[in-house]
């Protein structure tokens, strides 16, 4: 299946739409007048499911923008911006709110962990937001630290692990809700080369699932090679897409359809 | 989520104490500030609440407190003997006399002459006011009743014994007992005595009946017996225990500059109270930015992290308040038990708590705000940055 | 630990010590009743007074006309003494004495009197009928020697000298005649009226200051006034001794030795009945709007508040008087005044004194 092919008529009732996010004419303007900068420019583009989707290019190209904006956590100037079925566009911002919760797991460059909590209750966190009874939120995320290998660790605090295990604690809080996009700023960039490949190897193995799309912002050249696709941005425009071919089979062979 | 604010909020131990501290701080400066407003405010009334047993108090029409003394004619007693609701009504004398000790020094004393028949006003046997010696003992001739902080006053740690001498108006008077009364404003001793008694041991003067004290018959409220009272005399003034308690307080706090200064203390510690506790959340807050940051980016919405924050505020605010009237409540119960030549001032109501609560209120309320409006106006696209 | 328990249970402590000190705070002490009870208003709606106990009769103080040293006193307190009864008596010398001159000058008069009374005296009158006689002889004797020189000058005898010495004569005897006779009618005729009025007057003169003196002498000894009963017929006079009013001594100011004056006012024996007692109400004139003359009302001795006497009506002094201080305190002026109204009290045997003072209570309707 290819991507590009997508057509619009998307309907938010098909359980698995072919594309995971699709956005049409996404343009992005910081400012008024004289300050005005683009940020984003006319983007097009369609990103499908069970693939692990590397965003690249150079500060200020505006992937961060892209993100926040697939994240739903900026509006976009103009376009539509289609997002697991929804638009978000037309969402309501109480609405969009609750569907960042149910539907999208983060992780920052920055890890972002609350330092008063210990990693399981960390990593419980969404699925608090979400109501869940803490006890069981708290099952639910051991299980998923030991998923990402942090077993011994789920009583830790935060200053009490290293750049990688913390940031493994942020993948399991990512994914506690079972989210159907996961969404990584940066996830390596303040790690050392072999914490951010192990990083890099969680998400590919735990997190990328047929019925998840998962968007990693990276600049770091190291880790490309983990990617499905890779887009390139510049300027605020999409450079190119590139399907990384050896990867594309292994992930072929994992998605049922 | 509560539970994600309050681990938020405990887990800053420093900071957590910080905003403790300003809050309690804050809240014991308010509370014992105002409970000594209270206290030297209550003081003034201590007469009004030392003579009992009646419902009402007739006075000129212009008296302003209780010890804005306007005598009335004698025959004033008959006239609200004579009004409709009247269980019965006595006489009393108060005013100032000069008393001239054994050593010859002068001292002013407030004198309290009660009916002679009934000895309404004299120190509350009932309540154990009266210390040493009997109530009877105001029949006998030229004696007095001294309160404790007179004798005190006068005799320093000298045990109580009857039968010192003192002499006003070249009229000898003899202390035949000690009594318990209510800290004053003015400090001076107090003595009772009977009616005929104290006007003897004043110079002479053209009408000597100060207050009338009267009982309201069954079925009708002492209100009512004021307005009857007032209505049916015309040139009277009757007010209730409570009625002049209030007018007694409210000319002191017309007329002195007492108020003013408490209350510029009392504002100087909310002040420094929200300066404290404001700061140090609002500083809290700026640090957990990202964290709320995140939490906004992971869907949790405005009104909730309003929620979280003000449980936070709420949490600080209630240990603040309680450790801080806790401390003013100690401040006092030492205070009164330290000092005891002097007639303390220091009055705890639940008045003090309430104000202190309310002022807690709003200083945590603007803390929360402060920070509050640094987390809702917050992008959540911030966490990308 | 310490921040997440120890912190809020302080807290907790703390605060709950603060509402202890202000529920003490806030206690009302129990309500508290005067040593003595007050006692109540007997009525709805009331006048109320002071009054002062007085005998029925009010205060009788007995006084002296006349100013002067005590000699003796014959009664003591609480006597009952019947009317015109001797009270006390002033010393008399002065005035016995001048009685006594006073009586013997009416002595004097009266034999004067007396004297002129009992005139002509018999012994002057047969002196002067001999003269009369005497008189007549002469006559007789110088006519008959006239008619003899008349016969001589007749019979020209006689000179014409000696018959004109004989008339002569004659008018001479008969003129000294007509004297005696008229001296003699003189002594028969006794005193002259106008002296023995005159003398009469004198004596009833002399007669009155000695019953002046005696009735000074009379002032001296003050004695019980005689009064009418309450109730009596007062146009019968003299009063008969059945409506007199037997009194009692309330108070003896005086022993003898002790100079009394005539000062009004002063109460030297103070003397009352002894049956029923009234009170005397003062009613403040502010108040005299609320009072229906009348009506009942009760007395309360101070100090008694148990004690409630009934009262009855008697009358209302019309005059507003200043208000007397009853407080017996500083001597007080007076700015107000007061309507005095009479009770009388209803109990047979009250222990009351007279001057003892009451609260009364006077009931206004309702």
């Amino acid at each position: 299946m290819t991507a590009q092919l997508m057509d619009k008529s998307v309907h938010s009732e098909l359980r698995v739409p072919h594309s995971a996010i699709a956005l049409r004419g996404v343009t992005k303007e910081f400012g008024t007048g004289d300050t005005k900068t683009v940020a984003l420019a006319d983007i097009n583009i369609d990103l499908p499911y069970g693939e692990l989707v590397l965003l690249v290019g150079p500060s200020g190209c505006g992937k961060t923008t892209l993100i926040s904006v697939v994240a739903g956590l900026l509006d976009a100037t103009r376009g539509e911006v289609e997002v697991l079925g929804e638009n978000l566009t037309r969402m309501g911002n109480g609405r969009k709110v609750r569907f960042r919760g149910d539907n999208i797991g983060f992780v920052f460059q920055q890890y972002n962990l609350l330092p008063a909590l210990t990693a399981a209750e960390n990593a419980c966190v969404p699925l608090l937001i979400a109501g869940w009874d803490r006890k069981k939120a708290v099952a639910k995320a051991k299980e998923l630290l030991a998923a990402v290998g942090l077993k011994d660790r789920l009583n830790s605090y935060p200053n009490q692990l290293s750049g990688g295990q913390q940031q493994r604690v942020a993948i399991a809080r990512a994914l506690v809700h079972e989210p159907r996009l996961l969404v990584c700023d940066e996830p390596t960039a303040a790690l050392d080369a072999h914490s951010g490949r192990t990083v890099m190897d969680l998400i590919r193995k735990v997190a990328v699932q047929p019925d998840r799309a998962v968007v990693v912002v990276t600049h770091d050249s190291r880790v490309y090679d983990f990617g499905d696709r890779i887009v390139s941005m510049a300027d605020g425009r999409v450079e190119s897409v590139q399907r990384t071919e050896d990867r594309a089979q292994e992930t072929e062979g994992r998605v049922p359809h | 989520m509560n539970w994600v604010a309050l681990k938020m909020l405990m887990g800053d131990k420093a900071k957590y104490l910080g905003i403790v501290f300003g809050v309690s701080f804050a809240a014991l400066l308010m509370a014992q500030q105002s409970a000594i407003f209270c206290g030297l405010m209550r003081n003034t009334t201590s007469q009004i609440r030392d003579i009992q047993g009646a419902d009402l108090w007739v006075m000129d029409r212009n008296v302003q407190f209780v010890d804005d003394t306007k005598p009335l004619s004698e025959n004033a007693l008959y006239r609200v003997r004579g009004v409709e609701g009247v269980q019965w009504a006595v006489r009393l004398y108060k005013g100032l006399a000069r008393a001239r000790l054994d050593d010859g020094n002068f001292q002013q004393v407030i004198l309290i002459g009660v009916d002679d028949a009934t000895l309404t006003g004299a120190p509350a046997v009932e309540q154990g006011k009266l210390l040493h010696g009997k109530l009877e003992d105001l029949r006998r001739p030229d004696a007095v009743i001294m309160d404790e902080f007179g004798w005190r006053y006068l005799y320093g740690a000298e045990p109580f014994a009857p039968g010192k001498t003192i002499e006003m108006n070249d009229k000898r008077a003899v202390v035949v007992g000690l009594a318990k009364c209510n800290p004053t404003f003015q400090t001076f001793p107090i003595l009772y005595c009977t009616y005929t008694q104290a006007v003897k041991y004043v110079p002479q003067e053209r009408k000597t009946l100060t207050f009338v004290l009267a009982k309201a018959a069954d079925g009708v409220t002492p209100e009512q017996l004021c307005e009857r009272i007032e209505q049916q005399t015309g040139d009277l003034r009757a007010l209730t225990d409570e009625q002049f308690f209030w007018t007694t307080i409210g000319y002191y706090l017309k007329r002195t500059g007492i108020p003013i200064n408490f209350g510029i203390t009392v504002a100087l510690g909310f002040f420094v109270g929200c300066a404290i506790a404001g700061q140090t959340f609002y500083l809290f807050t700026i640090e957990n930015l990202k964290q709320f940051g995140s939490l906004k980016a992971m869907g949790v919405s405005n009104p909730r992290l309003v929620r979280m924050i003000m449980l936070q505020a709420l949490v600080v605010g209630t240990i603040g308040y309680g450790l801080g009237v806790g401390g003013a409540a100690l401040f006092g119960y030492v205070f009164e038990r330290v000092v005891t030549n002097a007639p303390p001032a220091f009055h705890f109501p639940w008045q003090v708590l309430a104000l202190t609560a309310g002022a807690v209120c709003v200083i945590i309320t603007a803390s929360a705000a402060v920070s509050l409006r640094r987390v809702l106006f917050l992008e959540p696209a911030v966490v990308f940055r | 630990m310490l921040t997440r328990y120890l912190l809020p249970v302080l807290a907790v402590v703390a605060f709950s010590f603060a509402m202890i000190q202000m529920t003490k705070a806030q206690q009302q002490p129990p309500p508290v009743n005067p040593p003595v009870d007050p006692g109540k208003s007997p009525f709805g709606k009331q006048v109320a007074g002071a009054g002062i106990v007085e005998p029925e009769t009010e205060n009788i103080s007995v006084g002296t006309h006349v100013p002067g040293v005590v000699r003796a006193v014959h009664v003591r307190v609480n006597d009952r003494v019947t009317p015109g009864a001797p009270l006390f008596e002033l010393d008399d010398r002065q005035m016995a004495a001048e009685l006594a001159v006073r009586q013997s000058m009416r002595d004097s008069a009266a034999a004067q009197l007396a004297k002129l009374e009992a005139m002509p005296r018999r012994e002057e009158l047969p002196p002067l009928e001999a003269k009369v006689e005497e008189a007549k002889a002469n006559v007789e004797d110088k006519v008959r020697l006239f008619e003899r020189a008349k016969r001589e000058i007749d019979t020209g005898v006689g000179s014409g000298e000696t018959f004109d010495t004989r008339r002569m004569g004659v008018d001479v005897a008969k003129a000294q005649l007509r004297r005696v006779e008229a001296e003699l009618d003189l002594t028969r005729a006794g005193a002259w009226k106008f002296d023995t009025a005159v003398a009469r007057a004198t004596l009833t003169q002399a007669q009155a200051q000695v019953d002046q003196t005696k009735t000074e002498l009379e002032r001296l000894r003050v004695a019980a006034p005689r009064i009418r009963k309450p109730g009596a017929d007062r146009s019968r006079e003299p009063i008969p001794s059945s409506d007199l009013l037997e009194l009692r001594v309330l108070q003896v100011n005086v022993r003898p030795g002790e100079y009394v004056g005539a000062t009004p006012g002063q109460a030297i024996i103070v003397l009352g009945t002894v049956g029923r007692l009234h009170v005397r109400v003062d009613i403040d004139e502010n108040d005299i709007a609320r009072f229906k003359p009348g009506v009942g009302g009760t007395a309360t001795p101070r100090g008694e508040p148990g004690t409630r006497l009934p009262l009855s009506f008697v009358r209302v002094e019309p005059y507003v008087i200043p208000k007397k201080s009853l407080t017996g305190g500083n001597t007080e002026r007076v700015d107000t005044r007061v309507l005095q109204v009479i009770y009388a009290i209803d109990v047979p045997n009250p222990t009351l004194y007279v001057g003892q003072q009451l609260d009364v209570s006077l009931d206004a309707g309702g």
